[in-house]
């Protein structure tokens, strides 16, 4: 096998993303893919739907803003620096955006049941609430077939394509996210159709990963397109690489907050910049080297467990007679002996 | 000896944490919840078990300040990350003696609405907050409900515009009739005072006013006719020792500004 999936961001979104996709939206309030968030802005992809659970620096926002997106299937969704989603707000009331609300778990769930390849799956929240309501969609009740009691249950979630950031990937694809094990990438990501688009800090050799395959969040089967991303999930953080950009995040919000500032940004910070290096070379411009510097992470906290993956030779047992004892022997005996005086 | 000065917010913070009793599972949302989890399991409640919507499981306080609820920091030194699934699937078994939440607007039954303002079939005039988040899943299920949130006459509402997460719904046994396995709203504290609910009407009533505050400020600052408890106390002011831990844990005043 020697399929190298490595593309530029540009590449990546041009070829797997299409008009009218439903695309798994990565990331919660870390891991957001802002790089790719910026290309498909930058492509003018058009009517996509958004599956997610929560999101919370304003990517989602901002890419309903650029009029991308025109539904959205979630539980949270704000620039949390500013505390609120203003352009999803606008493009409500305008009509522009449908918007089908329920509760985290109730998506969590709605990806779990893609996950699982089945067409919906019983939760326990939503009920009782304004959600179902206004979100048959995605929320009904059922009769449990079991006991006869009402059930709450959820739709099933499949993208046709994910978009997800991660800390390392190799060529082929593999996938590694640590610290939240992907809060609900693994399962958006595995319930897409045709597959998974993913920007990483470090593209790793495959024999790295491999010697650790319990962080590989997505194998490489299912990876479309491995692009190599330094600060990919800007201004949201990436375990060990960033912090949360909480000034960038509010500099952001503000422009969102206003129809007629949005464009502004969008031209200077996304049609503006060719690709996402461009981005951090006019964030550096911008802000100063000692911006990106103050969202150094605290280091030191590598795992202490020592794990050795090794397996077992079962080569050992050749030529090893088959264990036994005197009751055995005797019980085997005495059945032979009765099945041949039959 | 003069009393130490303070801030609403921080008695807020510090009354609210006294809620939760060492070595329960208390389920942290959003915002204020953080902070007041933190200084918990650092005072009384060491033994108390924290779980977060982004799947982390701990048995001590994050290193840092969790400006969100999948914030790196709580999953460094955490004692298991599995993400949401692991977190909000306890809840659905039943394990989580508190679900711990913030809010836009609450009302006397202890719904709350972060979802929006207005009427959502109205859309042009609807404003959109962020969501349910987990806060849904989280009062479903959770033994107990108890919720923070700074007091207006916009938040403290007699009917949520949005009902967005479960209090008592309409009033008692409602929440049994739809099969949640949670009690529901048990506790509330705001920026004001604390509130509990009637056993047999299950409204929201006022069990303590803050220092400085007092019953009729409090009623004004409450959209329907608050009822009272016939023992209602004031609640006692910090100590130096107390506030000196919830500064600790936010320095910059991100949460307690």
């Amino acid at each position: 096998m020697d399929l190298d999936k490595r593309m530029t961001l540009k590449d990546a979104v041009a070829k797997y993303i299409q008009d009218g996709d439903t695309v798994y939206y990565g990331g919660f309030q870390i891991m957001v893919p802002m790089a790719l968030t910026h290309e498909i802005i930058r492509q003018k992809k058009r009517h996509l739907t958004t599956i997610e659970s929560s999101t919370d620096v304003g990517g989602l926002d901002i890419l309903v803003g650029a009029g991308c997106v025109t539904e959205i299937h979630s539980a949270w969704i704000m620039n949390w620096y500013v505390k609120a989603p203003y352009a999803i707000r606008r493009a409500f009331n305008k009509g522009h955006l449908k918007r089908y609300d329920i509760s985290n778990f109730g998506a969590t769930s709605a990806l779990i049941a893609g996950f699982l390849g089945i067409p919906f799956i019983p939760v326990k929240g939503n009920i009782g609430t304004d959600m179902p309501k206004h979100n048959p969609t995605d929320i009904r009740f059922v009769e449990d077939p079991f006991t006869g009691d009402k059930t709450t249950v959820v739709r099933a979630w499949r993208a046709d394509v994910a978009v997800i950031h991660a800390q390392k990937a190799d060529r082929y694809g593999n996938v590694v996210s640590y610290g939240t094990r992907g809060v609900t990438d693994e399962f958006g990501a595995m319930g897409s159709k045709r597959g998974v688009i993913v920007t990483c800090e470090e593209i790793v050799e495959p024999e790295e990963i491999r010697s650790d395959p319990d962080r590989v969040i997505v194998p490489y089967y299912k990876t479309l397109a491995v692009v190599h991303c330094p600060y990919g999930a800007h201004p949201s953080a990436c375990r060990g690489y960033y912090g949360l950009d909480i000034r960038f995040s509010q500099y952001q919000g503000k422009y969102e907050r206003h129809e007629e500032l949005l464009p502004e940004f969008l031209n200077e910070w996304v049609y503006g910049c060719a690709d996402h290096a461009a981005y951090i070379e006019k964030y550096k411009a911008t802000f100063g080297q000692e911006g990106l510097d103050r969202l150094k992470p605290v280091l030191g906290f590598k795992p202490k467990l020592d794990v050795d993956y090794g397996y077992h030779d079962p080569a050992c047992w050749k030529g090893v007679p088959l264990y036994s004892d005197d009751r055995l022997k005797a019980y085997e005996e005495a059945l032979a002996a009765k099945k041949g005086g039959k | 000896m003069t009393a130490p000065t303070f801030k609403l917010t921080e008695l807020m913070a510090i009354r609210c944490a006294k809620e939760i009793n060492d070595g329960e599972v208390v389920f942290v949302g959003v915002g204020l919840p953080l902070v007041v989890a933190g200084f918990a399991m650092v005072s009384h409640a060491k033994n108390m078990v924290m779980f977060t919507e982004g799947g982390a499981i701990r048995a001590t306080a994050a290193p840092g300040l969790a400006i969100t609820v999948d914030d790196p920091c709580l999953f460094t030194n955490a004692d298991a990350s599995f993400g949401m699934l692991s977190t909000m699937a306890a809840l659905q078994r039943g394990e989580v003696d508190v679900a711990f939440i913030g809010g836009a607007q609450i009302d006397k039954f202890g719904n709350i609405n972060s979802t929006g303002a207005g009427d959502w079939s109205k859309r042009e005039s609807f404003t959109y907050f962020a969501g349910s988040g987990g806060a849904n899943d989280m009062a479903t299920s959770g033994k107990r409900v108890l919720a923070i949130m700074p007091q207006d006459k916009k938040k403290f509402v007699e009917k949520v515009e949005y009902l967005t997460t479960p209090g008592f719904l309409g009033g008692p046994g409602e929440r049994e009739k739809l099969g949640m396995i949670g009690g529901g709203p048990d506790c509330v504290v705001s920026t004001m005072g604390v509130y509990r609910f009637d056993e047999d009407t299950k409204e929201m009533y006022l069990a303590e006013y803050f220092p400085g505050q007092t019953v009729e400020k409090i009623k004004a600052a409450c959209a329907w006719d608050l009822k009272v408890s016939p023992n209602v106390i004031e609640t006692p002011s910090p100590t130096e020792e107390e506030l000196a831990i919830i500064r600790g844990i936010d320095p910059t005043n991100f949460y307690l500004g």
